[in-house]
């Protein structure tokens, strides 16, 4: 069986990003290819173009030299175009059998045949008649393949297949993966796992903001060359100031911060020590998923951690909720914008109001003081240049850079002494992005602190005097900005370490 | 195989007057479905209407007995909006009403003989710490062990039914009163002040309309409404703010177990008093169809109580004129939840067809 699967030219445009520019690629059967990149990098919606989900403004696929139209999930299975979610789409009161007979037309018995040879061939263990809510992730997993199998797919599609895995069940995984490409389905392996792409692909194509960046032999392809491509090596000219802060006084210090989750999709994080000076901004890098949420939240004080201590101006504040935190001068500027540092459904006044302590004055004696809320709001409004003057707006019909700079702008018009922000310009256009890039800066020269937490690495090397890479949990030494390069960056990316 | 591709889409932006106006939409969708039922049944639909909407509020008695069905009605949903609003589902204020209602009745009975002034406000207030009690329940179990509140609350109203049974029968009953399961009267102290003379309406009615504004200022002008409204808006918001969501959960609990308790003490001090079985008419239960008729906005509530109550009056006139079951009432108020939540969901989203396509599996 020989399958060939051209994507030529595939563009989607959403209001205010390119998901996919001019997309064009080749994948040949027999082979594993790799479609690598960071989130936002755009190989989700190429993904979701190839099963059906998202319909392309322009670009065509073709599969063996046929030109085919993917308008909905039913033709990417009518073209035996299978696909594995990152999240399943299980029901997990049935049965594993009921999961599978679901959506398919072969009658019972049949299907219940077929079900069983696939067992034995890939020698999966899998009972047919238990939920699927007594299985493990892997073998959740596992049933979402079989469902596949079932169609003689042409095409098999795995989406960050092992972001739920432990490591022997993503080995198991590796080796049937590497049986099915052996009898001739073309795998397309979707991750942003450098280390799964060298061991388990032959081809990687990396995509970034938009556009493939690189196609390769990922023989010809080393961890650090991957974690480059991935994020960008091209240094932007402007590069800060260096601040004087060497001899300032500590500001912040982390001992001993360790936190264990109960959920599968979060990252627990492992022993980490830092600490930070006045005026100084500590970047941390590192590809998406490495526990850059959990470090955040534990930051700003969602998450409550046991024996970690966080000293803030010499005062413990580790067990402090986000308000309290505000109360001795922090700031926080979490990752999601639209459903967390603000309510759409709000109103800018009142979601300034969000960022309430007690010099504040927006509630005095428990009562909403409006007047003075609207005064600062349109303090913040004119000082950080949003692009609307009535604070009676709601917040839903802010630009992401707009609304970006009013979060900003309401956690820096008190003037705190730490501002800890998660990839504040995701998603911004250029504009946005320079001056939120300059606001962080000029912090900075007026003596505040910051950390920046990013996985855009341009972003880090301009904005930061130290940078350390978190990775599974755990972060790399500190070093000074000026002596770290993206090679160094992407090493420690990657898991890998350096001298 | 062929299959119809329907897909439903977010609208972003619902304007105000129309989302105030669904309601109305569903009671007028519920004149509808009652008029095909009543005719189905075999009766004139516009004649049975008239005897279920018109007829019970055409003299002066039937308006005091709305607003004697409607005062705990609307009372009890102001109490719910707070919880509502804050995404905690109490489903349990009926269990709250009864227990406030015991509480309440038990100090009643405490007092009986004595007259004084003091009688009535000591009664009220122990029936509203009684719903708060029994209403904190719930709160407690989620904030603490994770329970889930709609089964704990739902739950607590059968103990709380049950207890009152046990001691309406048991060691409350009446001992002048042939085994009967229910407790003395009152004496006159212990009772809420008539309004009208020959009329049942009595001064219950401020304590809700005072509750009414009181909810109204809460929810709109207070850093606590502010707190309920990010809430329920957005949990994850509200903790990045640095909300203190388990004291809110509690929060919202007592204010709104207490209204229930006002309204079930309102109930035995008022109309009824006694205690006996069945003190209320599932006042509890009908109050979340009345508070989300009402956008959970205090005014709103204020004419959604009075649209519920008067299918509780429609269902006894229609018993008595149409030889249909009292239960009818309950018809309607289910069809008014019906109505309600399916013209919001096409408010809030477009369905889109995408035509008809053959499906080859």
């Amino acid at each position: 069986m020989n399958t060939k699967l051209i994507i030529s030219k595939i563009s989607k445009i959403y209001p205010g990003c390119i998901a996919n520019d001019k997309v064009s690629l080749e994948f040949g059967s027999g082979k594993i290819y790799a479609l690598l990149g960071e989130n936002g990098a755009g190989k989700s919606t190429l993904v979701k173009i190839l099963s059906g989900v998202v319909k392309p403004d322009e670009g065509e696929v073709f599969l063996n030299n046929e030109n085919i139209k993917l308008n909905s999930p039913l033709d990417a299975k009518k073209n035996n175009i299978g696909m594995v979610f990152q999240h399943f789409n299980l029901f997990e009161t049935l049965s594993v059998f009921e999961n599978l007979s679901i959506d398919s037309s072969k009658k019972n018995e049949e299907l219940r045949l077929l079900v069983n040879d696939i067992l034995k061939k890939y020698n999966f263990k899998i009972d047919l008649d238990i939920p699927v809510l007594n299985l493990s992730a892997g073998q959740k997993q596992k049933v979402e393949i079989i469902r596949c199998l079932i169609r003689n797919p042409k095409v098999l599609i795995m989406d960050e297949p092992t972001s739920v895995l432990t490591e022997q069940e993503t080995e198991d995984l590796f080796v049937s993966l590497k049986k099915f490409s052996k009898e001739g389905i073309l795998i397309i392996y979707i991750t942003h796992k450098l280390k799964e792409v060298l061991s388990l692909c032959d081809e990687v194509a990396v995509m970034r903001k938009g556009k493939v960046v690189s196609v390769s032999n990922t023989k010809e392809e080393r961890i650090e060359s991957l974690a480059n491509k991935m994020v960008g090596e091209n240094l932007s000219s402007v590069k800060k100031k260096i601040n004087n802060f060497k001899n300032s006084e500590e500001i912040l210090k982390i001992s001993n911060l360790n936190f264990t989750s109960d959920d599968p999709y979060e990252t627990n994080l492992i022993n980490l020590n830092f600490s930070l000076k006045k005026g100084e901004c500590l970047g941390i890098a590192g590809i998406s998923g490495n526990g850059q949420s959990e470090l955040f939240q534990i930051l700003s004080g969602e998450i409550i951690t046991e024996n970690t201590s966080i000293m803030f101006r010499q005062k413990e504040i580790s067990k402090l909720n986000p308000r309290e935190r505000r109360e001795y001068l922090m700031a926080f500027s979490p990752e999601d914008r639209i459903s967390q540092a603000a309510v759409p459904e709000l109103k800018i006044y009142e979601n300034v109001a969000l960022n309430n302590f007690k010099s504040s004055n927006f509630f005095e004696k428990g009562l909403v003081n409006e007047k003075k809320i609207k005064e600062h709001s349109k303090k913040i409004l004119s000082n950080f240049s949003v692009n609307t003057d009535n604070v009676e707006l709601k917040s839903q019909f802010l630009s992401g850079g707009n609304l970006q700079k009013l979060i900003i702008g309401r956690e820096l018009i008190t003037s705190p002494e730490l501002l800890v922000c998660f990839n504040p310009t995701w998603g911004l256009d250029v504009g946005a992005i320079n001056y939120i890039h300059e606001t962080l800066i000029n912090i900075n020269e007026q003596g505040k602190s910051s950390i920046v937490i990013s996985t855009d690495n341009d972003e880090l090397l301009r904005l930061s005097d130290r940078i350390c890479v978190i990775y599974k949990g755990k972060l790399s030494k500190i070093m000074d900005a000026n002596t770290v390069t993206p090679e160094k960056l992407g090493v420690l990316m990657g898991g890998g370490s350096i001298d | 195989m062929e299959a119809l591709l329907i897909k439903v889409e977010k609208r972003n932006d619902v304007s105000p007057s129309i989302y105030f106006l669904t309601p109305v939409l569903a009671i007028f969708l519920t004149l509808i479905g009652g008029a095909i039922i009543f005719y189905v049944l075999g009766f004139n639909p516009i004649e049975a209407l008239k005897f279920f909407f018109i007829t019970p509020i055409s003299d002066l008695y039937g308006l005091s007995e709305l607003l004697v069905k409607a005062t705990p009605l609307c009372l009890i949903a102001i109490g719910l909006s707070f919880c509502f609003k804050s995404n905690n589902w109490n489903i349990g204020a009926e269990g709250q009403l009864i227990f406030g209602g015991i509480v309440g009745g038990g100090v009643a009975l405490l007092f009986y003989g004595h007259e004084g002034f003091y009688v009535l406000p000591i009664i009220i207030l122990s029936g509203a710490i009684g719903g708060m009690i029994f209403a904190m329940i719930p709160a407690i179990l989620k904030t603490y062990f994770n329970t889930n509140e709609i089964l704990v609350s739902l739950m607590l109203v059968y103990v709380a039914k049950l207890l009152l049974d046990y001691l309406v029968v048991g060691p409350w009953s009446n001992p002048e009163g042939f085994n009967f399961p229910e407790t003395r009267q009152f004496s006159e102290s212990a009772r809420m002040p008539i309004l009208f003379d020959g009329l049942r309406i009595h001064a219950g009615i401020f304590i809700t309309l005072a509750t009414v504004f009181l909810s109204w200022l809460i929810l709109y002008k207070t850093y606590l409404g502010f707190q309920i409204k990010v809430s329920g808006l957005s949990l994850k918001t509200a903790k990045y703010a640095g909300y203190k969501g388990k004291t809110m959960i509690i929060i919202v609990f007592v204010i709104s177990g207490a209204c229930a308790g006002l309204a079930g003490v309102g109930e035995i001090t008022g109309p009824i008093g006694q205690l006996h079985r069945n003190i209320s008419p599932d006042y509890g239960f009908t109050a979340i169809i009345v508070a989300f008729l009402g956008r959970l906005n205090p005014v709103g509530i204020i004419f959604a109580s009075l649209v519920v109550a008067l299918t509780y009056l429609g269902a006894e006139t229609a018993q008595i004129f149409l030889q249909v079951p009292k239960y009818t009432g309950q018809v309607f108020q289910g069809m008014i939840l019906f109505f309600l939540l399916g013209s919001d969901y096409l408010l809030f989203f477009k369905i889109k067809f995408l035509g008809l396509r053959k499906n080859e599996l």
